[in-house]
């Protein structure tokens, strides 16, 4: 018995649900993926509790609740204090700074002021409220 | 002429595509309204310039905007309470690193309270997380003596 060789005719493959998967593949990982990156500032650890070491005297940067600075007393500038803190940095990379900010300035004000610090390569930053909260040990 | 009255046939109609459209529309909600804030309980992250790995830490405190300290949960916590906490997880002991999560609304009396009392408490290392709000502007590099 001969038999007859039947072609098959391809079925229609809709591409509607294949689309509609892709979409929601994309939005599922648009969904999950985090897009804020988070950092983090360390405060340094006071002398009392296994702080650095440094042989020079802290500088004091001093903060109002609008974001005006003063240098060790000295109203400063933000760029006189990064040009300041360069300064303090090469001569003394452990070069300790205490940003006393006043209790009304937000912490985003303290934390820009970090910042500035930090970008002019400072290491060791910590927050007092006074000079009077400093340790001894630091002068 | 008499017309012939055909009767059409009710074909089965294809649920999937309109589930897909319901669960794409379900998703668009859900990200247009998603909440403002980029972090959980109304914390808006303080914004930071320097771009540093982030590593969680093993205790987080939540600041919020109102200045109180919350570890879990709503209720808020004292810093003595705080004390207690981290001296029954034996923190100075282990040598753990205390995360501060702070709302960049809140003020700087709180954070200053915090970092006293940690302080006092012998906890050495506090990490402030933030958000990365991109390099730092050249602004603030290169125009020196600006105010």
């Amino acid at each position: 018995m001969k038999l007859e060789a039947t072609r098959r005719k391809p079925a229609f493959m809709g591409l509607t649900p294949l689309i509609d998967m892709i979409f929601l593949l994309l939005l599922f990982f648009l969904l999950g993926s985090d897009f804020v990156q988070f950092t983090q500032s360390q405060l340094a650890p006071s002398r009392g509790t296994g702080g650095a070491q440094s042989p020079s005297q802290p500088a004091i940067i001093s903060l109002d609740e609008d974001g005006a600075l003063q240098w060790n007393g000295l109203p400063s500038s933000k760029g006189q204090v990064i040009q300041l803190a360069r300064q303090q940095v090469a001569q003394d990379a452990e070069q300790l700074f205490v940003v006393m900010p006043v209790g009304a300035a937000n912490v985003q004000t303290v934390m820009h002021t970090m910042d500035l610090l930090a970008e002019a390569g400072a290491s060791q930053i910590t927050l007092e409220r006074d000079v009077f909260d400093i340790d001894l040990a630091d002068f | 002429m008499k017309l012939k009255h055909t009767r059409r046939e009710i074909k089965s109609i294809d649920l999937l595509p309109l589930i897909n459209v319901v669960f794409l529309l379900i998703l668009f909600v859900l990200v247009a309204g998603r909440p403002t804030t980029n972090h959980p309980n109304q914390i808006e992250v303080a914004q930071s310039s320097r771009e540093a790995p982030y590593e969680s830490a093993a205790l987080s405190v939540w600041l919020k905007q109102d200045d109180k300290f919350y570890l879990t949960g709503d209720d808020p916590q004292s810093l003595g309470e705080l004390i207690d906490y981290f001296a029954e997880k034996n923190t100075v002991g282990q040598g753990l690193v205390i995360e501060l999560v702070a709302d960049r609304r809140a003020h700087a009396k709180a954070l200053l309270d915090f970092r006293q009392a940690m302080a006092r408490a012998g906890v050495g290392e506090i990490l402030i997380k933030t958000e990365f709000s991109g390099t730092a502007t050249a602004a603030t590099a290169t125009n020196v003596g600006a105010k």
